[in-house]
């Protein structure tokens, strides 16, 4: 736990310098601009030499209230706000209030066979897609600038189905509370194809270049160790805690969307350091392959939304010929639906971990309280315990190994 | 989706519980429900380490999330729901087991006890509870705000705190003065 007193601090500079027992401490801050901090994370350092004495971490500098936001918003608006915390995976997150939703307006069993499958392909593009951003900064903050541009190259493809499909890039929204809010396009399935084909052997070029890269290895194993027992006792979920060796993972234990039907493994290694949850989140995109080709296999046909007017606004086509429909569409643009009084606590497996909602209503059209359980949140406030003895060049490692994502610490 | 066989399994681990809890906390026990997700009970704050242990001594090892609800107007208003969860290392694959506490503090000065000493990431939930909702955690190592600016007043996801258009703006140098309010009409 860290014991710097920051108010003495930023009071007087002079101080920088501590007195006493630590007269060769220094003290710096490191970021919020620093590039390896992953956004806007700054973290205040007592160094003895180049070595971390102590860290604190200082985060709060995205908070926009996107939970306060959701209490503001119709049941069905509040996806769109809940897509903008966790970035660079925003299907998750609306994967996980949408089922949340669901369960709540009792509607879980009705879900469309296709909604449930599209939605399992797309949370696992999401999953390659964020995976491809942190192998590729992570790689980049070690010194090695060109898997970055494989990386991004690799996320494109995908960004490109997203736009494809919903007409976004980043923030999709294109779950709806009821299965999908569009059908996918006419020519999607050669876009997947084309990408299930190509994305393997890519895979294992990256696999190739970094796996077994002598200097990757330098650099990150014993690096930012955690056993099984600390990373539990610190809320580490998703690939941190896999790097330590628990098989844990949302999908397998409380399936959810259909997840019980595909075949994938947990990916688990047993090192718990840098290099553990570097490789974990390698496998982890090979088995995010795995489920997207098994879902384009059995790709059924049918509906993407359940047929209740009450929840999902009725197509354009019959809102022309229907006065009651008419209606229905008008009364959920104006005031939503209401969702019957209740809590539940809905997780999903978020490319960063367990994802957690506790999403209460009143009974009204708007919900009550959204609360998130963000596992960057969880899974940055190790640091603290992982970077004392570091080198501060290796506390760059491990915050790129923790993957933390700002738009979802800060929310 | 009908819940899965092993969840099922898992529930049955803290049918129990909730009857060593009824026997063990007597009146501090104020409900212990099967919801519909998981297991829990409601308890005073006085009662919440008792509660705490007996749950450690079932094998509850993580903290999930420490969420705040904000109840107004009813009373009690605040809901402090602690959701805990048994990660069994060894399992392959781990299934865990979940229960939430819910914890009801007192309306005007809300102080629930901290679990820092218990669970090291119960630190920045509960600063998050305290920046947010001005829940006081007593005992905790470092109270402080955390995603709000240091000098920041009032607790923004109180149901009385505004949307939108507070009275306070930006001051260089601290937000001890307040600018005129703000009118954000529609």
């Amino acid at each position: 736990m860290s014991t710097l007193d920051l108010s003495r601090l930023e009071s007087s500079p002079d101080l920088l310098i501590s007195q006493g027992d630590d007269r060769d401490s220094l003290v710096i801050s490191m970021g919020p601009q620093h590039p390896s901090t992953h956004g806007v994370l700054r973290v205040m350092l007592k160094l003895d030499g180049e070595t971390v004495i102590s860290s604190e971490s200082e985060i709060g500098f995205l908070h926009t209230g996107i939970e306060k936001q959701a209490e503001n918003l119709f049941w069905q608006q509040t996806v769109t706000v809940v897509d903008r915390a966790d970035y660079l995976a925003p299907l998750s997150n609306s994967l996980c209030y949408v089922l949340a939703a669901e369960k709540l307006l009792g509607i879980d069993g009705q879900i469309p066979v296709r909604a449930q499958v599209l939605r399992v392909i797309f949370t696992e593009l999401t999953r390659i897609a964020s995976h491809l951003v942190q192998l590729g900064t992570h790689a980049m903050d070690l010194g090695a600038q060109s898997i970055f541009m494989y990386a991004f190259e690799m996320r494109e493809q995908i960004l490109r189905i997203m736009e494809f499909v919903t007409g976004a890039r980043m923030h999709q929204s294109w779950f709806r509370i009821g299965g999908l809010a569009l059908d996918v396009p006419v020519g999607f399935i050669d876009l997947l194809d084309k990408f299930i084909e190509s994305f393997p052997e890519r895979l294992s070029d990256m696999r190739a270049i970094l796996e077994k890269n002598v200097i990757i290895m330098d650099r990150l194993i014993g690096v930012g160790r955690i056993s099984a027992e600390d990373a539990i006792a610190w809320g580490l979920t998703g690939p941190n805690l896999r790097g330590s060796g628990v098989a844990y993972d949302v999908r397998k234990a409380l399936p959810y969307s259909g997840y019980e039907n595909y075949d994938f493994d947990i990916c688990v290694h047993d090192g718990g350091d840098c290099y553990s949850r570097f490789v974990v989140r390698l496998n982890e995109m090979y088995q995010a392959w795995r489920i997207i080709k098994q879902g384009r296999d059995r790709f059924p046909g049918g509906p993407v939304v359940i047929d209740d007017p009450k929840i999902v606004p009725p197509a354009k086509t019959v809102i022309q010929h229907s006065m009651e429909a008419l209606i229905h569409h008008f009364k959920l643009v104006s005031s939503g639906f209401n969702v019957p009084e209740g809590r539940i606590y809905q997780t999903v497996e978020s490319p960063r971990g367990e994802l957690g909602m506790y999403v209460v209503s009143a009974g009204g059209n708007k919900p009550w309280r959204v609360r998130w359980r963000p596992p960057s949140f969880y899974n940055l406030q190790a640091l603290g315990a992982l970077a004392p003895g570091n080198l501060i060049a290796d506390l760059v490692a491990i915050i790129g190994s923790l993957d933390p994502v700002f738009g979802e610490v800060d929310r | 989706m009908p819940e899965q066989p092993p969840v099922r399994a898992e529930r049955t681990r803290t049918a129990a519980l909730l009857d060593t809890l009824r026997s063990a906390l007597g009146e501090d026990l104020l409900e212990a429900v099967s919801a519909a997700d998981m297991d829990e009970a409601a308890i005073g704050p006085s009662a919440l380490l008792r509660a705490v242990e007996i749950l450690r001594s079932a094998g509850f090892n993580m903290l999930a999330d420490i969420g705040v609800v904000d109840h107004l107007p009813l009373s009690p208003r605040f809901e402090v729901a602690y959701h805990l969860q048994i990660i069994d290392a060894a399992a392959k694959p781990v299934v865990p087991a979940r229960f939430r506490l819910r914890v009801f503090p007192d309306d005007a000065d809300p102080v629930v006890p901290s679990l820092v000493s218990i669970w090291p990431n119960a630190n920045w939930a509960e600063r998050e509870a305290f920046d947010l909702f001005g829940i006081k955690f007593e005992g905790h190592i470092n109270l402080k705000r955390i995603l709000m600016p240091d000098d920041w007043v009032g607790y923004p996801l109180r149901k009385d705190y505004p949307l939108r258009g507070t009275d306070r703006g930006f001051v260089a140098g601290g937000r001890q003065g307040s600018v005129p309010p703000v009118d954000l009409q529609q």
